[in-house]
This record gives structure tokens, C-alpha cells and sequence, in this order.
């Protein structure tokens, strides 16, 4: 894929369904959303080429995928079934984003504020009350800063803890089965 | 004779069922894993060395050319720093969180494209749209950084290939930027003739690859049952 210098410094939503089909674009964000974010991070003179944006909008997914899935391994790993805000904290921390988690504590507390004072009772039994929340960030951010190797990084590419035999112990955890589940559980896929 | 024959065929049974609790054996699972996250911790060391041309004519350049760059990564730490102090206070301004700057519905969909996701609370994609603006706006200011050593207006694939290799937390994202692109970012490096007018001063390690999906659980092996001795055939023999 040869460097274009196209001037593409112009809206350019035509460009994002004509050469993706509908069901690919599904795993990107929008890429005016995306060319408009990273204009604010740019002088006024500068353009961006088109390779450049679609680039930064498969960055972007693979950074949502890339948290999420070590998000998704720690509610595993404590028998939960939510994923909440907190445990994306957790993850960027462990994975060397702990620049984004300051700014996004405040963020989420006070989302979390909003969200109560719409809906006390329906509130969701996964979320923790406000009181727990702060309780619940500091303890993450101690356990994150004991996890934390100074000098190192966490490399996470691809599912590492997608094996069988994980999931089997998980689903007989969950079902509150034995520890040893017997031969018949073999087929059995937790869910 | 028939008494012989007789007590043989208890053996043989007796043999079968052994098989079969060995076989039994098999689906045993190792205990669940407690304690810290299962992580590997895998140290890349980013040195970078300046490559010293032939000759003190070429030194003096060299030299000038490296008081260029550092104060191009001056300019670009106070940048981020600015960077991260603005994020603070806009954050402070939301008051409206309905009206975000990606869409929620999309997030939601990426998160679940990994099959082990399940439930998602709500707060988590508000949570990625403001992540992901803060990491589209480093990226992006990163790979501009290159896009200026290259005295170029234009920002393009090979300064967002630059950007992720010169960022140890963009490592994951080496896979997304094709080889093209990461030997550009090389060849940028290497000084051009007896006068070199482009390219950064520091050296790059050339085609840097991380390892390649590190192991870090072992897959359970495969327990052999323990084998049953017949006390019976034993004392036959």
C-alpha cells in the first residue's frame, strides 16, 4: 500500500462505507469521528492522509480489544460476570496506560453521580454506591500499583487464556459444580 | 482345567475396570489459578544509539543534527504535557454525558467481538470514549512529531508506524503497521551522503519485533492414571 499525500483535510464521511462493507465497519469506530479527534491534537495547517486515519481507526480498536480483554480475564479471575468501569481502570494501569487513569477516576465518579440521581432504585447490582466507589478505585490502584513492574511491559497479544481447560474450570466454578469435574463435564462450555 | 479357565475371566474384568478408571483420569483440571494476574512480564529494553559516521567533518553535523532533535523531544514532552494537564480541566467542564464524541453502540460492539466478554455495564463504553479520545490525541500528536522531523505538512501511515515504534505502551499495535511502513521509519534513520539534511539522528533497531505471543499459561497435560497391578495375575506368575 503505496503513501497517498491526498488532501483529505475535508469532512470525508463518503469514505467510510464505500470501501468497507457493512458488516466490517461495524469493527471500527466512524472515521469522521475519528479524523475529527485527531485534528484537535494538530496545528491548523496540517492534513491528514486517508491511509493515516483508517490506520489510527484499527489502532483504536485494537486498543479497545487489547483492555477489554484483560479486563475480561480479571472478572474471570474473581467469578464476575459484569464488566464496570473500574475494571478498565485496572487494565490500563496494568498495561501501561497510567496516564488515561487519573483523568477517567474523576470522569467515572461523576458519571456515576449523574447515573444516581436518575436512577436510584434501578440501580445495577454490579455498579457499586458511590460510598464503595472510592473504596473500590484505591484498592485497584493499590493492587495495581503492587502488579505494576517498574522498567517492564505488559505484552498481551492475541487470547492466551482461551484454553479449554480454563474455561472448563471456570464454568464448573460458576455452576458451583466440584472442583474435578467429572469425564461428562468435558464437552460442557461455560455459559 | 475349567477352574483355571474360570478364574481368569475375573482378571480380564478386573483389567477392564482399571482401564477405565485410567481413562476416568483424564478430564482431571488443575486448581484454579489464585494470587496476581497471570501475566507475563516480558522487559523490552529501548536503546537507541547514535550511529557515528566516518570522518570529523560528518561529526560536526552529526552533532548539530542531534541539537536539532533533542530539542524536537523537548518540544514534544512539554506537548504531551499540556496534553495531559488540558485532559484534567476538560474533563472537569462534562456535564452532559449523553453527548459523547464516539459512539457507544459501536464500542460496545468491539468489546464484544471477543467471545469471553459477556456483560458489559454501562458505564464501561462511556469510560472507553473518553479513553479512546485521550489515545487517538497521543497517537496522533506522536506520529506528528515524525511527520515535522520529515519537514512534511502531511501527516501519514509512516508517522503513525513511527510513533507506535518509538512508545513502549503502543507495542501491541506493532502488528497493525505493515513492514513497509516500519522500514521506512529505518531507512528515515540512516544519514544520507557526506550531508545529512533528514531523518532523525538516532538509529532505530532495525525490523524490531516483539516476541510473538508469549506463552504464559501452560496447557494442561495430559495425567496418566495409575496403572493397576492384579495381585491375582501376580501371584499366578
Amino acid at each position: 500500500m503505496a503513501d497517498s499525500d491526498n488532501d483529505s483535510g475535508g469532512a470525508h464521511n463518503g469514505g467510510k462505507g464505500s470501501e468497507m462493507s457493512p458488516r466490517e465497519q461495524d469493527r471500527f469506530l466512524p472515521i469522521a469521528n475519528v479524523s475529527r479527534i485527531m485534528k484537535k491534537a494538530l496545528p491548523a495547517n496540517a492534513k491528514i492522509s486517508k491511509d493515516a486515519k483508517e490506520t489510527v481507526q484499527e489502532c483504536v480498536s485494537e486498543f479497545i480489544s487489547f483492555i477489554t480483554g484483560e479486563a475480561s480475564d480479571k472478572c474471570q479471575r474473581e467469578k464476575r460476570k459484569t464488566i464496570n468501569g473500574d475494571d478498565l481502570l485496572w487494565a490500563m494501569t496494568t498495561l501501561g496506560f497510567e496516564d488515561y487513569v487519573e483523568p477517567l477516576k474523576g470522569y467515572l465518579q461523576r458519571f456515576r453521580e449523574m447515573e444516581g440521581e436518575k436512577t436510584v432504585a434501578a440501580r445495577d447490582k454490579d455498579a457499586p454506591p458511590l460510598t464503595n466507589a472510592t473504596n473500590s478505585a484505591y484498592e485497584s490502584a493499590n493492587y495495581a500499583a503492587a502488579a505494576a513492574v517498574p522498567g517492564g511491559i505488559m505484552m498481551h497479544q492475541g487470547h492466551v487464556y482461551g484454553s479449554a481447560g480454563f474455561h472448563q474450570v471456570a464454568g464448573g466454578a460458576i455452576k458451583g459444580g466440584p472442583a474435578y469435574p467429572g469425564p461428562g463435564s468435558n464437552a460442557g462450555r461455560p455459559r | 482345567m475349567d477352574h483355571q479357565g474360570h478364574s481368569q475371566n475375573p482378571s480380564m474384568g478386573v483389567v477392564g475396570s482399571g482401564a477405565q478408571l485410567a481413562y476416568g483420569s483424564n478430564p482431571y483440571q488443575p486448581g484454579q489459578i489464585t494470587g496476581p494476574p497471570g501475566s507475563v512480564v516480558t522487559s523490552v529494553g529501548t536503546i537507541q544509539s547514535t550511529g557515528q559516521p566516518a570522518g570529523a567533518q560528518l561529526g560536526q553535523h552529526q552533532l548539530a543534527y542531534q541539537h536539532i532533535h533533542q530539542q524536537q523531544q523537548h518540544q514534544l514532552q512539554q506537548q504531551l504535557q499540556q496534553f495531559w494537564s488540558s485532559q484534567y480541566q476538560e474533563i472537569e467542564k462534562v456535564t452532559d454525558f449523553k453527548n459523547h464524541s464516539l459512539p457507544l453502540a459501536r464500542i460496545k460492539k468491539i468489546m464484544k467481538a471477543d467471545e469471553d466478554v459477556r456483560m458489559i455495564s454501562a458505564e464501561a463504553p462511556v469510560i472507553f470514549a473518553r479513553a479512546c479520545e485521550m489515545f487517538i490525541l497521543e497517537l496522533t500528536l506522536r506520529s506528528w512529531n515524525h511527520t515535522e522531523e520529515n519537514k512534511r505538512r502531511t501527516l501519514q501511515k509512516n508517522d503513525i508506524a513511527a510513533a507506535i515504534t518509538r512508545t513502549d505502551i503502543f507495542d501491541f499495535l506493532v502488528d497493525i503497521v505493515p513492514r513497509e511502513d516500519l522500514k521506512d521509519e529505518v531507512l528515515a534513520s540512516i544519514p544520507r551522503g557526506t550531508m545529512p539534511v533528514a531523518g532523525p539522528a538516532d538509529a532505530l533497531p532495525y525490523c524490531y519485533m516483539p516476541p510473538q505471543h508469549p506463552s504464559q499459561v501452560g496447557a494442561a497435560g495430559v495425567i496418566m492414571g495409575k496403572p493397576v497391578m492384579d495381585p491375582n495375575m501376580y501371584a499366578q506368575q
